[in-house]
């Protein structure tokens, strides 16, 4: 587990329907232009797939995703290259990363500030079954790690963790916190 | 949990021990490539052996709407001329025939997790294809599909391709005999094979039941079979017509006729000689003549036939030839559940429907095959995996994959496909219309692939919407026509075999570029791809759905009864076509309408800057070259056995090394050189060394090693055996480049 790199973050969109394939694949180009920080590479649309990355940011750190998972539209992180620190450092960087990009959502001016992520519902995902399997051990050791981030994360508040037990899944954690915090104010928390 | 293992070790019993080695070797080969101690050259051919394709973008650079930008990659190491070694690149994993287990279905899911981003995408030739995967990531992603009983070697390169077969082979209702046995034992026998090591081009094999469906495509392939049973002294033999030469490309070719009857015994020796054929004769240096069709068509079909026949009569004999021929149930299917009718049960319009463009009876009585649409090939990672399940319960663990990018469920009891239909519908996989002008079939054109010029995708996605709301009212006469498009000339998407074919070019207006489809119309998809729709002109890519709705209108109204639609378009003549269509070509001003100006699918300004060299050919390394470079390799994993003090092996891997680069320069004078050591020695010694074109200095190393093989080992006489191994390296290759024939050489 110490050496899980592949780590997901979801967030989730307020209002489902607030964010159309159409306008990720537009932002998402945009973004290929203006960011600097990271290396961009391409858009790929998979809208006629249903439940699947609706819209697909290729990165060379990292993916990002306007994600139909069950149903529920999301902004979907997944590291792909190594990042720097320990295990709880990684899943704070990829928590960090996933919610700077809802922030960039948030406030992308053609988008007139009607998306919203849901700041207190998370899925992480380990995305290596060979270091992290999806039983209550690994449950054990994720949450060990992931824990004090979240406790920042949230500025103390209280938060529920529930896993999805079914042992073909990658060993999952959806975090549930009872808050409107924004993308801002979280990104604020961690920083403190 | 926790226990960070590898997937090297953790599958280590799981692998078949040639198949470990080879994926070991591949590891190896990216570590050298990696320390720059592999030509990038060699290395790309190396790669595209074993599956791992470059994709768009990978040379660092990308249109982003107004200009061509560098791509920031953090190394700018490569894996091939131009391609960026962290570039994102394309796995393609061979199903042979198609077919599939529920294991394998679920480890494909497990994988585009992992590796990609949950996208599987199955190709014009029953492949799988995972997309945006790191080339580091690759020996792992073949581990575990090995374990699975799934290769990657020869899915790209100049190599036998996936070896493709009709989905329905073994319950089709108007086939001759169940193809399946004959596709996998040809695939088994071939893959790997030294004599398909030196082609200069790709070549592709299909099998097909029976001659007047489409499903083998046995017409349009390097080498086709279509099954044909014959009465031969009163008695019942198998056999196939046998077509050799067809193929698609910028220049299709239609396959012409082997052999009426090759008997099944003949099968496999026929296509290791075709294969001898192709790699002595077949064009080398020029790519876009290398594929054995030109070779054919050079020849002429009788030269080429003698020339096989004069081939297999001195091919050593092979028990493999025919021992498949004990047990031709290997790779029977059988069902899950007593086929039982569906005895009228209701349950609605939409399964009806369904039923009706989805079905298919199967000859056995209770049975049928379901088609699980898939719109342009895609399926996810969860509805892959829930498909594995419900293969697990309805069926016996398996499904196919169709050259028309779907998935069927064979010997379903009919009495299931309510509770079946309710699944599929719950995972998003229940759209109707398979196999009519909805299932549109698309390559990946300019989403992923580096020759793709439009948007093939795109353009499939938007016809695929508009004859999806239209289906109900779509008149009869429609509705079995097929759509295929590719993103270029290169007929990945098999347009010249569809009722209506697109294929992706562009227009210079005013001097902005601007995405074009050349219209291919009059192929036919039946009689295994019977013959080649032409092309009748190019129109913007923003027309042809209007292109579409204008044939299909035309057809339904003027057609005579029963007339195909190749022959109606025939009858209409390609003066009227173009008349017809001749507003469609007109393009606005980008002033007027910038609509015009972009792609199907995409925001930015519409560009040919992203281009790339395509690695569909592969790079063209001679067999010598590779087979040294693999002796290399061997010198470099000795010296990692005397690292870790393995000094008996460490002397053998150097000594084998240095046999192997031996026998790979005899081969270049004695093709069927046999393998024993002392057999290769002599050989290597009488054309080599008494010739003086080998360094006799270095010769002496190999011969020395050989007639006093040390008793017992020492860590400094083997570090110095290893360091001698590799001067022999240096030295084959010096020889090589002397006795090289230059590629011209190899065109006539």
């Amino acid at each position: 587990m110490q050496d899980l790199e592949r780590i997901n973050v979801k967030f989730y969109l307020a209002d489902p329907n607030a964010l159309s394939a159409e306008d990720t694949f537009r932002i998402f180009n945009n973004w290929i232009q203006t960011t600097t920080d990271e290396v961009l590479i391409d858009v790929a649309d998979y809208s006629h797939v249903p439940e699947g990355p609706v819209t697909l940011l290729v990165g060379h750190e990292a993916n990002y995703s306007l994600d139909n998972g069950h149903s529920e539209p999301g902004l979907l992180y997944s590291r792909k290259q190594p990042a720097e620190g320990d295990l709880a450092a990684r899943l704070e960087n990829a928590i960090s990363s996933a919610l700077k990009a809802c922030q960039r959502l948030e406030t992308e001016p053609s988008l007139e500030n009607n998306v919203l992520f849901r700041g207190g519902d998370i899925l992480i995902i380990a995305n290596d079954r060979l270091n992290a399997t999806n039983d209550a051990e690994g449950e054990r050791i994720l949450r060990s790690h992931l824990e004090p981030v979240l406790t920042r994360l949230f500025a103390g508040a209280s938060f529920a963790i529930k896993r999805d037990p079914i042992p073909q899944l990658r060993l999952n954690l959806r975090i549930h916190c009872e808050t409107d915090a924004t993308a801002a104010t979280l990104l604020k928390n961690l920083a403190a | 949990m926790g226990a960070s293992t590898t997937w090297k070790e953790r599958l280590s019993n799981q692998i078949p021990g040639n198949l470990a080695e080879e994926i070991d070797t591949f590891e190896t080969q990216i570590h050298l490539r990696k320390q720059g101690k592999m030509e990038e050259k060699l290395f790309a051919e190396t790669r595209l052996r074993r599956g791992a394709y470059g994709q768009r973008y990978d040379n660092g650079q990308r249109y982003d709407g107004s200009k061509t930008q560098q791509l920031a990659f953090p190394e700018h190491e490569t894996k091939g001329p131009d391609t960026i070694w962290h570039a994102p690149g394309m796995m393609r994993i061979k199903i042979p025939f198609g077919g599939l287990t529920a294991e394998q279905m679920e480890v494909l899911a497990n994988l585009a997790e992992e590796y990609s981003e949950e996208i599987l995408h199955i190709t014009t030739r029953q492949d799988f294809q995972i997309h945006f995967i790191h080339i580091e990531d690759t020996p792992d992603l073949m581990r575990r599909l090995a374990a699975v009983g799934i290769t990657t070697r020869e899915a790209c390169g100049n190599s036998v391709r996936n070896i493709t077969a009709c989905p329905l082979s073994g319950v089709c209702r108007t086939e001759t005999f169940d193809v399946t046995p004959y596709a996998q034992a040809v695939m088994s026998f071939l893959l790997g094979h030294p004599d398909c090591q030196d082609f200069g081009r790709k070549f592709k094999i299909a099998f097909s039941g029976c001659e007047h469906e489409a499903c083998g495509l046995a017409n349009m392939h390097d080498m086709g079979g279509v099954g044909v049973v014959k009465t031969i002294d009163g008695e019942e033999r198998r056999g196939f017509k046998l077509y050799v030469g067809g193929g698609l490309g910028a220049v299709p070719h239609q396959a012409q006729i082997y052999e009426e009857f090759l008997p099944v015994e003949e099968l496999l020796p026929t296509a290791q000689a075709i294969a001898r054929v192709f790699a002595r004769l077949g064009e080398k240096k020029n790519r876009n003549r290398a594929r054995i069709k030109f070779l054919v068509a050079k020849l002429g079909i009788e030269e080429f036939r003698r020339l096989v026949r004069e081939e297999r009569a001195i091919l050593p004999k092979d028990s493999r030839w025919t021992s498949f021929l004990d047990d031709l149930t290997l790779t029977d299917e059988e069902p899950l559940k007593p086929g039982q009718a569906l005895n009228g049960t209701e349950s609605g319009a939409e399964f009806t429907e369904w039923c009706r463009t989805n079905v298919y009876q199967q000859r056995q009585e209770g049975y049928v095959v379901a088609t699980v649409a898939l719109p342009l090939g895609d399926i996810t990672s969860h509805q892959l995996r829930a498909l594995a399940d419900i293969s697990r319960r309805y069926v016996k663990e398996t499904a196919r994959t169709t050259v028309e990018q779907n998935i069927v469920l064979r010997w379903v009891s009919e009495t299931d496909l309510p509770q079946l239909y309710s699944e599929l519908v719950a995972l998003g996989l229940a759209e109707t219309g398979a196999g009519t002008i909805v299932d549109v079939t698309a390559c990946p054109g300019t989403d992923t692939c580096k020759l793709g010029i439009a948007s093939s995708r795109g353009l499939a996605a938007e016809l695929r919407k508009r004859l999806g709301e239209e289906s109900a009212r779509l008149d009869e006469a429609i509705e079995g026509l097929r759509i295929k498009i590719s993103g270029c000339f290169n007929s990945c998407g098999q347009h010249h075999a569809a009722d209506i074919g697109f294929y992706g070019n562009s227009r210079k207006i005013n001097g902005i570029t601007v995405p074009h489809f050349q219209v291919v119309l009059g192929g036919q998809w039946k009689e295994n791809a019977g013959s080649f729709g032409l092309a009748t002109g190019a129109v913007p890519s923003k027309n042809i759905p209007e292109v579409v709705a204008r044939l299909a209108k035309r057809y339904v109204e003027e057609r005579d009864k029963d007339e195909h639609f190749k022959d109606f378009i025939a009858r209409l003549g390609k003066r009227e076509i173009k008349s017809m269509l001749e507003d469609l070509t007109q393009v606005p001003t980008y002033e007027e309408n910038s609509w015009y100006y972009q792609d199907w699918g995409d925001t930015r300004e519409f560009t040919m800057d992203d281009l790339g060299k395509g690695e569909c050919a592969g790079e063209v390394v001679s067999v010598t070259i590779m087979e040294i470079a693999a002796a290399e390799r061997e010198v470099f994993e000795a010296s990692v056995a005397l690292d870790e003090g393995q000094l008996p092996a460490a002397w053998q891997g150097a000594f084998n090394a240095m046999l192997r680069a031996a026998r790979a320069l005899v081969k270049e004078e004695f093709y069927d050189v046999p393998e024993e050591t002392d057999v290769v020695v002599v050989e290597f010694r009488s054309r080599f060394y008494d010739s003086e074109l080998f360094s006799p200095k270095f010769a002496n190393y190999l011969f020395a090693a050989h007639q006093d093989p040390p008793a017992e080992f020492d860590q400094i006489q083997v570090h110095r055996f290893i360091e001698e191994a590799q001067l022999f390296i240096e030295g084959a290759y010096t020889c090589y480049d002397k006795i090289a024939v230059p590629a011209e050489g190899t065109t006539a």
